[in-house]
């Protein structure tokens, strides 16, 4: 596609001056007289209540840990506790002004959203619909609990099941919202728009902001809330997820019905410290925290600074930014001021601020002001507002009661059943092969980069063996690209993006012609923003659609740790598999650009529970196990090395045309050999190949096998190579301390001890840094010093021919730290 | 003089292109920026312009060969 937009001097260079407009601080001023003709009485009470419940919840847990017992109860609650008691206000007021299909995705704070999210949507719902979604909450055991022990407690037996899963997920047991598996700075309910809260300070910002990507392109009105703290604007990620919303280009390049802001509402609960450090005066410049918005976009993120004490005003001011997210006006920024009565957790010595402060803000208490307001105004009477008190705590009180049984509420039940939070780590299902009508704008015949890969031949030698030239035949990149075109073809589900994704087709081309049949929203440039990146990613997936991103270098991974390590990998079980994260990340690994662009990081990702990982270095591999990580619905993290980008096909015999898929976890016996087993990781392959020639000139035959995949990885290839062979070298471009490699070859001692006739062997980089290309070749391990390794040490024949450099100590260099 | 209009480096890895196609033929004037030619690496495609004004005195290689970096795609009068 041509360039869009100009870039033009004359206009650049314009004197000008950029303006901003004043941001509202505290405007909300209308009277409770409005507020009873807007909301009625009764919605006016609700809100009252819904903040008692919000208080009496988390006053419960706080009394568990204070003391052991709440009114006689007797538990030993051992995990979080993070309370928001005297931030009700915002949280009620937020969650009335949202629709059931809103979804808000919390903090370690976040009790009180979720709390108020629930009974707003509940009461918001068709009656039939919430009994429906009770009684399909995992095969209704958890309303089945509800209606035999907390039947008629509270207003309505919704309420009983959202508190009660609530509090049994907070306890870690089996009725959970989570299974047990989340607990209280985890938990969901997706049905209500509860998405989960979570313990990374602001990461719900990027999963947000990529749920609101997916509401944007699903056209179904909703908006997404990123609930997140003052504490969090100083976190990288945050501002990402800022800019990544307000991309010119949904308004720019985005074209109708797909145009305009994305609907996410960042929603700043400032309770002006972050545990005990001041963000207004101590740890943040911005003074008020809506300043932020004023940097971000023209629009200012539409910030405001309201009254988080007050539920009318916090509603009143989401109620018109979530107008204006439904006018594709997003994003929107509230900072919403409040106070954090309770300790940061239960351990807060308040060390950091003066009890007359906390004095000061109980007088200022949001319940007791909002229940002045409505007796005040003749709404209620005392008695009525003590009654409400009354019949809270009884309902908190039978719903504690419940939970803290464990013939009620069942803990999870590790020890009869050791591998289960293993069952939990991967979904291990695949879509079907996506086969809907092509969603290309143009047929394929007119992108020329597609039409030159047709002509291609499909094999990497041609009938007198010479090698084609990769502008002749099936690359690498050529097989990894069909799986992918054919994918974003006929998936609409599917979006893919990255940096310099479109015109340029990805750093490295993969991507090359897609921008000639895909409008802007299916496939587009981001910011630099790696943690963004992943974290929409992980957000658009969650919201039910799937992702293709691409970090360019797998040396940017440190960019995206958080949402990598934490995000990425963990929502699958730590929903016990309610939610999935069909993502696939694409991270080259790469080479000839020194110490920061050039390393393997396999070992990074294979080291974190929850990530599947493949690693092709064949064309015909790369397009099946493309295909195979597109469709999976668990996350996959897909490395590719330049290296190989251009590397024809020389195992299979031509690459088909048509979609295959290989199944992640099964390694490939390359070649057959008798003597030595050798297992490669990603190029090293064509190294063994190598230097398996050279050693068969001497006698020796060698058998290749190539990892193909990390996560899962199938031993029986190699443990029934070993049986044959006796000896196992494993040659990874990983520095070796804390490889894959060497996970490997110490599973591969112990299951074939019996059948080794020498100690499996890794062949890796040294543990120093990746030096330039002018010394790659003593870095990298190459075909010579595979060659040194057999010939010399696991089958010396005798024979100095030692090429290679590396003749180093490795037990001296351990204790050097290398 | 005549000015010689070559294939130019396009990359660590790459060593060769395609040229997929010629926008101009021997006699056409050309202004400096004009695309004279189109070639293709693995990667991406790209415009090789000319760096001066002039004549195109002749084309030195056929559309759809293979050449490597550094050869001479036409040469300016
Ligand atoms: C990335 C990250 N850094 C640090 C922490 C430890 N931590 C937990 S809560 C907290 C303070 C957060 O402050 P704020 O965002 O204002 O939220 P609040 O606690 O006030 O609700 C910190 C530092 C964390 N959980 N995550
Ligand atoms: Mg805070």
């Amino acid at each position: 596609m041509p360039k869009e937009l100009v870039v033009d001097p004359t206009s650049t260079r314009r004197r000008t001056e950029i303006e901003f407009k004043p941001i509202p601080v505290h405007a909300y001023d209308r009277s409770l007289a409005e507020e009873r003709k807007l909301r009625g009485d009764a919605a006016l009470t609700e809100i009252l209540r819904h903040m008692m419940v919000v208080r009496e919840f988390e006053s419960m847990i706080a009394s568990f840990k204070a003391t052991g017992s709440y009114r006689g109860i007797e538990y030993a609650y051992r995990g979080p506790a993070h309370l928001s008691i005297g931030q009700e206000a915002a949280a009620v007021g937020q969650a009335v002004s949202l629709e059931p299909g809103d979804q808000i995705f919390g903090s370690h704070r976040s009790h009180g959203e979720f709390i108020a999210k629930g009974m707003s949507a509940f009461a918001k719902m068709p009656k039939e619909d919430v009994a429906d979604l009770m009684a399909n909450h995992r095969q209704g055991r958890l309303a089945e609990t509800v209606d035999a022990h907390l039947d008629s407690v509270g207003t309505s037996n919704a309420e009983a099941f959202l508190l009660f899963g609530l509090l049994a997920e907070i306890f870690m047991t089996q009725l959970g919202f989570n299974g047990g598996m989340g607990g209280s700075m985890h938990a969901f309910y997706a049905p209500v728009g509860a998405y989960p809260n979570n313990a990374i300070v602001g990461a719900s910002a990027g999963l947000a902001t990529g749920a609101a990507l997916r509401r944007k392109l699903s056209r179904d009105g909703g908006i997404c809330v990123a609930n997140i703290g003052d504490g969090s604007t100083g976190c990288g990620p945050v501002m990402e997820a800022m800019n990544f919303a307000s991309m010119a280009q949904f308004r720019q390049l985005w074209q109708a019905p797909f145009d305009g802001g994305l609907p996410v509402l960042f929603f700043f609960t400032n309770n002006f410290y972050a545990m005990g450090g001041q963000t207004s005066g101590e740890t943040m410049g911005w003074d008020r925290l809506s300043r932020i918005g004023a940097g971000v976009n023209q629009e200012q993120m539409h910030a405001e600074t309201v009254d988080g004490t007050d539920p009318l005003a916090v509603a009143d001011a989401v109620a018109r930014k979530r107008q204006l997210l439904a006018q594709r006006k997003g994003p929107a920024l509230l900072d919403v001021e409040c106070y954090r009565i309770s300790g940061h957790s239960t351990t807060d010595a308040n060390a950091y601020r003066d009890r007359d402060e906390i004095r000061l803000w109980k007088q200022h208490d949001a319940i007791e002001l909002m229940a002045g307001k409505l007796i005040n105004a003749g709404l209620l009477r005392d008695d009525q507002v003590e009654d409400m008190k009354a019949d809270t705590v009884r309902t908190i009180e039978a719903v504690t009661s419940a939970a803290v049984n464990p013939n009620i509420a069942p803990p999870v039940d590790v020890g009869s059943n050791p591998t289960l939070i293993g069952k939990f780590m991967f979904n291990d299902t695949s879509q079907p092969v996506p086969s809907g009508i092509s969603t290309f704008t143009h047929p394929k015949g007119e992108v020329a980069a597609m039409r030159a890969l047709a002509r291609k031949a499909r094999n990497g030698r041609d009938e007198e063996g010479n090698l084609h030239s990769p502008l002749r035949a099936v690359t690498l990149r050529d097989g990894l690209a069909e799986a992918i075109v054919h994918h974003l073809e006929h998936d609409p589900l599917l979006i893919a993006y990255g940096e310099e994704c479109r015109e340029w087709g990805g750093a490295f081309g993969v991507h090359r012609g897609l921008s000639e049949v895909l409008p802007h929203n299916r496939l587009f440039n981001s910011p630099i923003s790696e943690a963004a990146i992943v974290a929409t990613a992980i957000g658009h997936a969650l919201a039910g659609g799937r992702s293709l991103v691409e970090l360019m270098y797998c040396d940017f991974i440190g960019r995206a740790g958080d949402e990598i390590f934490n995000q990425l990998a963990k929502w699958h079980s730590m929903s016990a598999g309610e939610l999935t994260v069909p993502v696939v990340l694409r991270a080259s690994v790469g080479s000839k650009y020194g110490a920061q662009h050039s390393q393997d990081w396999t070992g990074l990702i294979t080291h974190i529970p929850g990530l599947k990982a493949i690693y092709p270095a064949t064309p015909f591999d790369a397009k099946g196990l493309m295909a195979s990580a597109l469709s999976s619905n668990d996350p996959v993290v897909a490395f590719e090395s330049q290296r190989l980008y251009d590397q024809v096909e020389l195992f299979a015999d031509r690459v088909p045309e048509e979609y295959y898929r290989i199944p992640i976890g099964e390694p490939d016996v390359k070649r057959t050999g008798e003597h030595i087993t050798i297992l490669t990781f990603g190029p090293s392959l064509y190294k063994a190949v190598a230097a398996a020639d050279e050693l068969a000139r001497d006698g020796i035959s060698v058998e290749i096998i190539d990892a193909r995949s990390l996560v899962p990885f199938n031993y029986d290839p190699v443990l029934t190579s070993i049986k044959k062979t006796g000896h196992l070298l494993i040659v990874t471009e990983a520095s070796e301390r804390g490889s894959f490699a060497m996970t490997v070859a110490a599973t591969a001692s112990r299951y074939g001890f019996a059948d080794l006739k020498s100690p499996p062997r890794v062949l890796g980089s040294p543990n120093w840094i990746v030096p330039g290309a002018e010394m790659e070749s003593t870095y990298f391990p190459q075909a010579h010093d595979i060659i040194d390794v057999v010939a010399g040490e696991i089958l010396p024949d005798g024979r100095n021919r030692r090429r290679g450099v590396r003749n180093w100590d490795d037990l001296a260099l351990a204790r050097a730290g290398l | 003089m005549a000015t010689r209009i070559v294939v130019p480096q396009l990359g660590n890895e790459i060593t060769e292109a395609e040229v997929t196609e010629f926008h101009v033929a021997v006699g056409d004037t050309v202004v400096e920026g004009d695309a004279v030619a189109t070639i293709t690496t693995t990667k991406m495609a790209v415009e090789i312009e000319t760096p001066e004004n002039g004549e195109i005195a002749s084309v030195d290689v056929e559309e759809g060969s293979i050449v490597k970096i550094g050869t001479t795609l036409c040469t300016l009068s």
